[in-house]
């Protein structure tokens, strides 16, 4: 046996406690892997919504990156430790500290080789399926495989540096030098704890605090809140679970009636025990869930954004038309022309609104012509308005605007050709996305509309008025790449800041829609890959706390049975046991991430008013589902393993 | 000149209650000997073969091994000198879980680059003496606890220390292992003239070495020599252990896993 086969042997012959550990790198890498072949896509090198994929998938590139940094290090760490005994012989027979150091670099190079060319692999198997999702998602043609050394030389270089640091930092976590201290092992039986009573008490009150605040959160205080909360909730977890718990427990182990009853006396006594060390690890735990909880939760809840979408953009597509616009008859005619290449059917509605200033607040107003309104109104199959002379209706701009316009009466003259109007009604229906019209648009009878005969005061006859084609498609959604032209050349006016040539304004609520859901989707995809990678993660942390101390747990069942417990008692204890391990960080993710989701919906009202509840609770069931499979998988296991001769 | 010499050997226990486990003992051990330390719970028997095993600092004194001061030496000096000069046997074995029989043997070689048809030789050898032939490919989960001692010597000698070292190696087996155990060290430290120092509490295995050295809170209390007759010898031990007091078939506590 050579020193090589030494390390080799150490990792093969030990594959079972490696198994979650390979299980989250392999996840990990092939995670990475696919997002690489994303994006080297040669297909993403043009504009559009791949720049987006591609940005989001660099994004989560680092922080998968720097997450598997974490998980790495502390796994390896904690890993290291309870070999200790077996470092400890090692050291005892000869063995100096360089061969440690070398041993247990060959250790990690193998498992790091293993597990970046297995994610490979199986992101390379997958990246056709992968390529479907994205395909639909972001609505391409095609998204054919391709071949290309890029994705694999980066997935490989990053991880391979990965692994390197790992494998440096971790072992200068061994101390060689106290040989005794290491064949005494990892797993002395440890105190149950002495909690400091401050300390608890401040675990429990920062959780309390920080909760209340989340509650109380409002639109004044929200930015400040997002930089107290959360630490005041990452310092309270902490303290909670190393001394919280604790006093908790033996409050409870004081009360002997309750304590010294059946199971109980060697369930509770040993779950604080195990609490104990696992204080570091849960806090781990909750704190990662809750991140993917709130990543996920919060992509979610963008998409429940294009719900919305309809409601304030019913119409299909929007042309105005200013002064000087030699091409709108042009414009239209080419319009008309795309929609029905595409054989949808469609109604146009022609309005020309006239731009006049308001004696009652002094503002600028836009004024509509009551025929040409209704003709908009019957397309839309909502109901006709019919203003009398003298009479104006108010034209909502949003859904809550309306509420707010219909208690309004209003009595006013429009200032440069003399018309007065008394408004004391609203439109029922919002018609017009608020940046196409004037937040103060009115309609008025046709004979007041002819009335209005001079320009605003300060412009020309031609720069007060404009003409409004609002298009209605039923099938809106099918409207891709109609007009692109004429987005291409205003975007092209937005970007270099000259408008020269652009008296138009063109707007395709059907493009921008697709664009938002799947642009949203995205993200929501990108988001669960990488929730995916933390809940593994999260999971691989218990399964392999459970493992080292395995030997331990088996030798107390071996124990327990002597004294005469019988199986269902043991089944019992060992629920005990694994229910707090699983469920405690789980819960207490939960409850941080529905408390976030509280300040989350106050920052969402701010700006889209929307309800995240029902994307949070099918987010949070999916993940509570996931959970309680993982966690019926590793009680199998386990007991299976308890139970080995 | 003496192989092992222990010179006036103190140490101290700082802490809320200074202790003193070793005071100023000191002894000889000739080369090719065969010596037993024994002692009740707590004399310090284990700390004094630790502080031999070079893994244990001690307060003052000196020890000399083979004419080296070993605790003048740098880590890594003192990581050769024990791969190369000594050897040890534990109560519980100690073997590495996940290396067969065989890698378990030609370990101490691995860490000191062998080569590998040197290796199979000595394995080879040592295997053949042992009797391991059988079980060489074997797991040691899969063997007996007498087996998995003869491999835990095995592993002792197959680079030839100049001392063996062995910690209670019989305190894990029961009587019939226990006699093979003990023959094969006396075998081995008469055919090859290995010097051993066994820590023991157990009066028959004392009763096997040439020498048997008392020692009572951390201080030497008695020696005495093995004579023709084993079952003599072991009389002599007993009278000793009943002058020394305490319960000397206690298991000390500190060993419980």
């Amino acid at each position: 046996m050579t020193f090589r086969q030494l390390a080799y042997r150490n990792v093969l012959r030990n594959l079972r406690s490696y198994a979650a550990f390979f299980l989250a790198s392999v996840v990990s890498v092939m995670v990475f892997f696919v997002y690489s072949m994303f994006i080297f896509h040669p297909l993403f090198e043009e504009e559009g919504l791949g720049t987006l994929a591609v940005r989001g998938m660099l994004i989560a590139e680092v922080v998968l990156y720097i997450f598997t940094l974490f998980f790495l290090f502390y796994s390896m760490s904690a890993f290291l430790q309870a070999r200790s005994k077996e470092f400890g012989v090692l050291v005892h027979l000869g063995m100096t500290k360089k061969q440690l150091s070398k041993m247990i670099f060959f250790e990690m190079m193998i498992i790091g080789s293993i597990s970046t060319a297995a994610g490979i692999a199986f992101g390379f198997a997958f990246s056709k399926f992968f390529f479907m999702i994205g395909r639909e998602i972001m609505e391409l043609e095609s998204l054919p495989l391709y071949l290309s050394w890029k994705p694999f030389l980066l997935t490989i270089g990053a991880f391979a540096s990965l692994f390197i640091i790992i494998s440096f930092v971790s072992v200068g976590f061994i101390r060689t030098k106290r040989v005794l201290n290491l064949l005494h092992g990892y797993w002395k039986v440890e105190e149950t704890g002495k909690s400091s009573a401050l300390l608890s008490a401040a675990g429990v009150g920062f959780l309390v605090i920080a909760y209340t605040l989340a509650a109380l959160v409002d639109d004044s205080t929200v930015y400040m809140m997002a930089f107290i909360i959360p630490p005041l909730a990452t310092i309270g977890t902490y303290l909670f679970f190393t001394h919280s718990i604790h006093a908790l427990l033996s409050m409870y182990r004081r009360n002997k009636s309750i304590f010294w009853h059946k199971t109980r006396l060697v369930s509770i006594a040993d779950s604080a025990v195990k609490l104990k060390d696992s204080a570091q690890m849960f806090f781990i735990v909750t704190i990662v869930s809750t991140i993917a909880f709130l990543t996920v939760g919060t992509l979610a809840s963008f998409t429940s954004y294009t719900g919305d979408y309809r409601e304030s953009n019913p119409l299909s597509l929007i042309y105005i038309s200013f002064e000087d616009n030699e091409n709108e008859q042009e414009h239209i005619r080419g319009l008309t022309e795309q929609l029905q290449q595409k054989g949808l059917a469609y109604d146009i509605a022609m309005m020309t609104v006239k731009r006049q200033t308001s004696a009652a607040s002094g503002n600028e107003v836009d004024i509509l012509k009551a025929s040409e309104f209704n003709r908009l109104a019957s397309t839309l199959e909502h109901e006709r308005v019919d203003p009398a002379k003298g009479e104006g209706i108010f034209i909502p701009y949003s859904q809550e605007s309306l509420a707010a316009l219909n208690e309004s009466v209003t009595d006013t003259v429009l200032i440069e050709s003399g018309v007065p109007l008394f408004i004391a009604s609203a439109y029922p229906h919002v018609l017009f996305p608020n940046r196409t019209l004037n937040a103060n648009s009115i309609i008025v009878n046709d004979e007041d509309f002819e009335a209005i005969d001079e320009p605003l005061l300060g412009f020309t006859e031609e720069q007060s008025s404009f003409n409004y084609y609002a298009f209605h498609v039923p099938d809106w959604t099918a409207t891709l790449g109609i007009g692109d032209s004429l987005s291409d050349k205003m975007g092209q006016a937005f970007e270099t800041g000259n408008f020269e040539g652009i008296s138009y304004y063109f707007e395709n609520p059907g493009e921008d829609y697709r664009w938002f859901k799947s642009s949203f989707a995205l993200m929501l995809f990108i988001g669960v890959m990488v929730a995916l990678v933390f809940l593994l993660a999260a999971g691989s942390f218990i399964y392999f706390k459970l493992y080292t101390g395995l030997e331990r747990d088996r030798q107390q069942y071996a124990l327990l049975v002597r004294l005469g417990m019988t199986e269902k008692e043991l089944l019992k204890i060992v629920n005990r046991q694994l229910v707090p391990q699983f469920f405690l960080p789980w819960s207490i993710a939960l409850l941080h991430s529905c408390f976030a989701f509280i300040s989350l919906q106050v920052v969402w009202d701010e700006f889209a008013e929307l309800s995240i509840l029902g994307e949070m609770a099918i987010v949070l069931a999916g993940f509570t589902a996931v959970q309680l499979l993982y966690f019926y998988l590793i009680r199998w296991r386990y007991i299976a393993h308890l139970q080995a001769p | 000149m003496p192989l092992v010499k222990i010179d006036d050997v103190t140490k101290v226990y700082e802490g809320k209650v200074t202790h003193r486990a070793i005071n100023q003992l000191g002894f000889e051990v000739e080369k090719g000997e065969f010596l037993a330390i024994m002692g009740p719970s707590g004399s310090g028997k284990t700390t004094l073969l630790n502080m031999i095993s070079t893994i244990d600092e001690f307060t003052s004194g000196n020890i000399l091994i083979d004419g080296i001061h070993p605790h003048e030496l740098d880590k890594d000096e003192l990581a050769l000198f024990r791969r190369r000069k000594l050897g040890f046997v534990f109560q519980d074995f100690n073997l590495l879980q996940m290396l067969t029989v065989e890698e378990n043997l030609v370990l101490p070689l691995t860490l000191d680059y062998i080569p590998l048809d040197k290796m199979a030789n000595r394995v080879m050898a040592i295997a053949d003496r042992l009797s391991l032939k059988p079980i060489l490919h074997k797991r040691p989960n899969e063997i007996s606890g007498g087996e998995a001692q003869r491999t835990a010597i095995g592993r002792a000698l197959i680079h030839k220390p100049d001392l063996i070292l062995a910690d209670e190696p019989t305190g894990n087996l029961d009587s019939k292992a226990s006699r093979e155990v003990l023959e094969l060290l006396t075998a081995i430290n008469k055919e090859e003239s290995a010097t051993i120092i066994m820590v023991t509490h157990d009066p028959i295995a004392a009763s096997y070495c040439n020498r048997v050295l008392f020692i009572k809170d951390g201080e030497f209390f008695n020696e005495i020599y093995s004579d023709d007759r084993r079952q003599t010898f072991y009389q002599r031990i007993l009278n000793v252990l009943s002058l020394l007091g305490g319960n000397v078939n206690d298991i000390s506590a500190a060993r419980l896993p």
